[in-house]
């Protein structure tokens, strides 16, 4: 059977499957899902789609039944192409040749490849490998790298229960990473960890900045000879020097275990009135040189953990006078926040050194106050790194959260992967708009960069220092293919995504996923392209986009422009009679999509109202990063029901799914909440649970338990739990996220109809709906 | 093999903190997971059915509800008696077994600290032909807090056993399972073994490179046989 035989037979196959399952196997597959699965053949086309041609991908989606390949990828010959070899290529199996199904370049293959032929093909050019890993085998394996940055400004509850944690993941650690200590409060303290006597410490003031010089000279890690800092790694450069800050967890880990016990609160006195002195910046800033100095481009994670925001030298937030509060949405709007730019500036400048070394920085920040995570999430947001916002140390939130860090796959290899890149290659019809994820630009210029910038753009090449089987990019491409052009030759369209990575093993691996879609005549086709929507997909594509603008922009001009792009849409692909808002009807690859508008408007990662700028900066971290589900589940919570007339089953997030003979599940992400409604509740308190006759109601008031610790056993970061009921203090978690059709204004119109009414003034869905039905068929608009 | 149990969160602490899952139970491979991950379209676009927002229909499910009699919905009326059990949701029993499985409830005896840590000597003894006589009397010391803290009561039974459990690994050389185990009584009671523990984590690291020869030579094998172990110690 031929290659192109192969294809027709794929292209049939997927023909017999729903879109829903098409998309389904592409996910699990190839971790991928685009916003069309049919692709607009020309530029005017696509921009008449609203949504653009876009996707989630998910670099190192876990795939069990994949086994990395013992050898290397086989690379197109074209300098500025170098795609690699992939199921879609052509392949001469007599003349030994392939070409390149981005370019059309004619490559022999390799040597190591004489032996092919159609029945013994290389796993990479079957059709089933759209997805194949690699393992390098050049170069020296380079050890994991994890650095403690710790602040002891903490109350003493807090920093006992920190000490543990961290003595904890010692046990958690690959045995033969590299660990380091840097304790900070007024001063910063860079441990030296010794396996045997005692350990002696650099101690810097926490008030003056550092070159990444002064802070290599001062730890004694410059060598005299070479004032190589830059270039290639020079491996482990003077492992006798490196070795007295970062050891083997098997070497110190004793020595370790006890200096992290006898860790004391910062010895300073605090005044009354006064904050703790802490000099974040500054242990930050030698964290990062210090990593920067001894393992340039080598998989590395600082972790830091703090309990206050930074108080002074440079990256301070916030003054240590307590009359003066940390800065407010409020404050920031009345452009009020003093600290603000500058901090904020000094932290991206370090994230950007970290980002170029390959090294992620987490912040674990456990306060009841700000920590100034605004100014610092940069730090993660750029290198990959995790940030985990509790209350305290001493709460099941962080300690699980923190452990979950270190979790294993069904290989027992680490979920974690380091320094990463992810290249993006397109054929000539498709250019690369930008990506929007845990990253930086590695702006690697070339012709399939597109002028129009969506997310972080200009470039096919973007650094991710550290990721999980979770991390999700999102990926925006502009078609550029004139209008009245034919439709372009093979019919479709392929986009390459080479990801390569430190896995946890030590190994260099690169992963390939190479997808295809069909192009379509937007004008002949235009129920298919419609009918190839993948409304989940791009609903969290568009709200990336939103959120990112939100980021720089004002909050009401987000709103607007989503409002604008739902309105152009629906407008697009509704079945409407002009002026006629009563026979508006989305198709059912639609149906969904306006509700997640309705909510994503309503969503913390939009509004700031309610939430502090430290919990919006959490907030949107994490939504810009997850995969699609997780995503989903941000935007429009989801809200199951528990009754006695059947099995648990999805309701609308609406006031009126809130009834008394229910228990409803709602799940935010952040946030597990349990509701009983009044009349369960009532038996509950009346103990008919306890009866042997009503074991199914026992039975009953068990069902949501158990699918809410499914949710808390996996997920990450832990959510809030929240196990209230009808009239309890609690219930506003769901009342302040379901759709509120009824509110005490219409109240009355609804007469004896149930459900619970929300206090609330704010616009319900039915009244959304009917604005959006109103604009789209308005012949005005 | 590993305890299964789930602790209340920290209320004092943290507003609504998450209950806390045990090592065995983060680290249980469970079964294919229950997704919830349904919504429903709204009514109004959907076309004309259910233009009440009341009762929205169940979507897409494998069993139909079965249940013909809906409960009372108000006062104190009791609920449906449990005859109809076949239409209440099916709850997960494992999990829930795990739950009421406190790490405390076990009514077998204790196990004995002289055996416990005769057996980690034995494991020291061998280790000191080989490695660096200063890593020795650390973990040494180590082993001493841990056999004073069992004798002078600041143990709990759950650790002890778990102690047990894991020098009977040791014994049979399954170095993988004894780290396993190691690493869960970190996780599970680091408040208690944080001291010591790591005296034992650097034992069984350095046991793992021995060789074999040099474990098999030890008359502990024989006290051993003498007192019988705990057969199901958990």
């Amino acid at each position: 059977m031929d290659q192109q035989q192969q294809q027709q037979q794929q292209q049939q196959q997927q023909a017999s499957m729903t879109y829903q399952e098409f998309i389904q196997q592409n996910e699990d597959r190839d971790g991928v899902r685009f916003s069309w699965n049919l692709w607009p053949s020309s530029r005017l086309e696509a921009t008449r789609l609203v949504v653009p041609v876009s996707c989630l991908f998910t670099p190192l989606k876990e795939r069990p039944d994949l086994p990395p390949l013992q050898y290397e990828p086989v690379l197109c010959s074209r300098a500025n192409c170098r795609a690699v070899l992939n199921p879609l290529c052509q392949v001469d199996f007599r003349a030994k040749i392939w070409a390149c199904n981005f370019c059309f370049q004619r490559n022999p293959f390799p040597p190591s490849y004489a032996g092919i032929s159609e029945v013994n093909q290389p796993a990479e050019l079957m059709p089933q490998f759209s997805t194949i890993e690699y393992i390098v085998q050049r170069g020296a394996p380079s050890p994991l790298i994890f650095l403690y940055v710790v602040d002891t400004c903490l109350e003493e509850e807090d920093l006992q229960a920190l000490r543990e944690s961290l003595q904890m993941s010692l046990s958690l650690l690959p045995p033969n990473a590299l660990v380091g200590l840097i304790t900070f409060g007024r001063m910063v303290q860079v441990h030296e960890l010794s396996c045997e006597g005692i350990a002696k410490s650099y101690v810097f003031r926490g008030t003056k900045e550092l070159t990444p010089k002064q802070i290599q000279e001062m730890l004694g890690l410059m060598k005299p000879a070479a004032s190589g800092q830059q270039g290639r790694p020079l491996a482990p450069p003077d492992m006798a020097a490196t070795c007295r800050f970062l050891q083997p967890v098997h070497k110190v880990d004793m020595n370790l275990t006890d200096l992290l016990g006898e860790l004391q609160r910062d010895p300073w006195p605090v005044p009354q009135g006064k904050r703790p002195l802490r000099s974040t910046g500054v242990a930050l800033s030698i964290a990062v040189g210090l990593l920067e100095g001894t393992f340039p481009n080598t998989g590395a994670r600082v972790m830091l953990f703090t309990g206050g925001p930074p108080t002074q030298g440079p990256g301070m937030v916030v003054g240590d006078e307590l009359k003066t509060p940390i800065r407010s949405w409020h404050d920031i709007q009345k452009d009020n926040a003093r600290h603000l730019k500058k901090a904020t500036k000094y932290y991206e400048a370090l994230s950007n050194r970290a980002a170029e070394n390959g090294h992620s920085i987490d912040i674990y920040a456990c306060a009841l106050d700000q920590t100034g995570l605004l100014e610092m999430k940069c730090c993660s947001n750029l290198t990959g790194g995790h940030i985990v916002m509790g209350d305290s140390f001493n709460t099941s939130l962080f300690k699980q959260t923190f452990q979950r860090v270190f979790t294993k796959d069904y290989n027992s290899e680490f979920r974690m992967a380091f320094g990463g890149t992810l290249e993006v290659k397109t054929s000539r019809e498709l250019k690369v708009s930008g990506a929007i994820g845990p990253c930086v630009s590695l702006n690697a210029k070339g012709p399939s960069v597109s002028e129009t910038e969506m997310g972080v753009g200009g470039t096919t090449q973007w650094k991710v220092c550290s990721l999980t089987p979770a991390t999700t990019m999102g990926i925006y491409f502009e078609v550029v293919n004139q209008h009245n052009a034919p439709i372009p030759q093979g019919g479709r369209g392929a986009v390459q995504f080479i990801t390569q990575y430190q896995h946890s093993t030590m190994q260099r691996r690169i992963r390939v996923t190479t997808v295809a879609r069909n192009w379509a005549d937007a004008q002949s086709q235009i129920q298919h392209i419609e009918a190839s929507f993948d409304q989940e997909a791009s609903a969290v594509l568009m709200a990336r986009l939103g959120v990112f603008r939100a980021e720089t922009e004002e909050g009401p001009d987000v709103l607007r422009w989503l409002d604008r792009q739902l309105i152009r849409l629906c407008q697009k692909f509704g079945q409407y009679n002009k002026d006629d808002p009563n026979s508006f009807r989305l198709s059912q690859s639609l149906s969904l999509y306006p509700q997640f508008m309705f909510h994503l408007r309503r969503s913390p990662f939009l509004q700031v109202f309610n939430n502090s700028p430290d919990e919006s900066s959490y907030y949107r971290h994490h939504f810009m990063r997850q995969d699609l589900t997780q995503s989903l589940i941000m935007i429009q919570p989801i809200l199951y029901s528990y009754s006695f007339y059947g099995p648990p089953e999805p309701v609308l997030l609406d006031s009126s799914s809130i009834l008394p003979d229910r228990i409803l599940l709602m799940d935010t992400f952040f946030q597990l909440v349990i509701y009983h409604g009044e009349t369960i509740a009532q038996w509950r308190k009346a103990g008919y649970q306890d009866m042997a006759e009503y074991e199914n109601f026992k039975q009953l008031l068990q069902a949501p338990l158990d699918d809410a610790q499914e949710i808390l056993q996996s997920r990450f970061p832990m959510p809030r739990y929240i196990d209230t009921e009808h009239g309890g203090s609690q219930a506003r978690f769901l009342l302040s996220k379901v759709n509120p059709s009824q509110t005490h204004n219409n109240l009355y119109a609804w007469g004896q109809e149930s459900g619970a009414p929300i206090l609330t003034d704010d616009v319900s869905l039915q009244v959304f709906m009917d604005h959006l039905k109103k604009l789209a068929v308005s012949s005005s608009a | 093999m590993a305890e299964m149990y789930i602790k209340p969160g920290n209320q004092e602490r943290g507003w609504n903190d998450p209950p806390q899952f045990s090592y065995g139970l983060q680290t249980a491979q469970s079964g294919p997971k229950r997704l919830l991950n349904k919504r429903v379209p709204p009514p109004q676009l959907s076309g004309p059915q259910c233009p009440s927002p009341g009762i929205p229909p169940p979507l897409g499910h494998p069993t139909p509800p079965t249940n013909p009699a809906p409960p009372p919905a108000c006062g104190l009326t009791p609920p449906p008696l449990a005859c109809k059990t076949a239409s209440t949701p099916p709850s997960q029993s494992s999990l829930r077994k795990a739950q009421t499985d406190s790490p405390s409830t076990d009514s077998e005896g204790e196990p004995s600290v002289d055996e416990v840590v005769a057996l980690l000597n034995w494991v020291l003894t061998a280790c000191r032909k080989s490695v660096r006589k200063q890593v020795c009397d650390d973990v040494d010391k180590r082993l001493r807090v841990f056999e004073e803290m069992w004798n002078s009561g600041k143990l709990s039974l759950p650790v002890k056993k778990r102690m047990n459990l894991l020098v009977q690994e040791m014994k049979s050389r399954n170095w993988d399972a004894a780290d396993d185990i190691h690493r869960s009584l970190m996780v599970d009671h680091v408040n208690e073994v944080s001291q010591w523990m790591v005296g034992v984590k650097r034992l069984i690291a350095e046991a793992r490179n021995l060789q074999p020869e040099h474990l098999g030579t030890t008359d502990t094998e024989q006290t051993q046989s003498d007192t019988p172990v705990d057969p199901n110690p958990e």
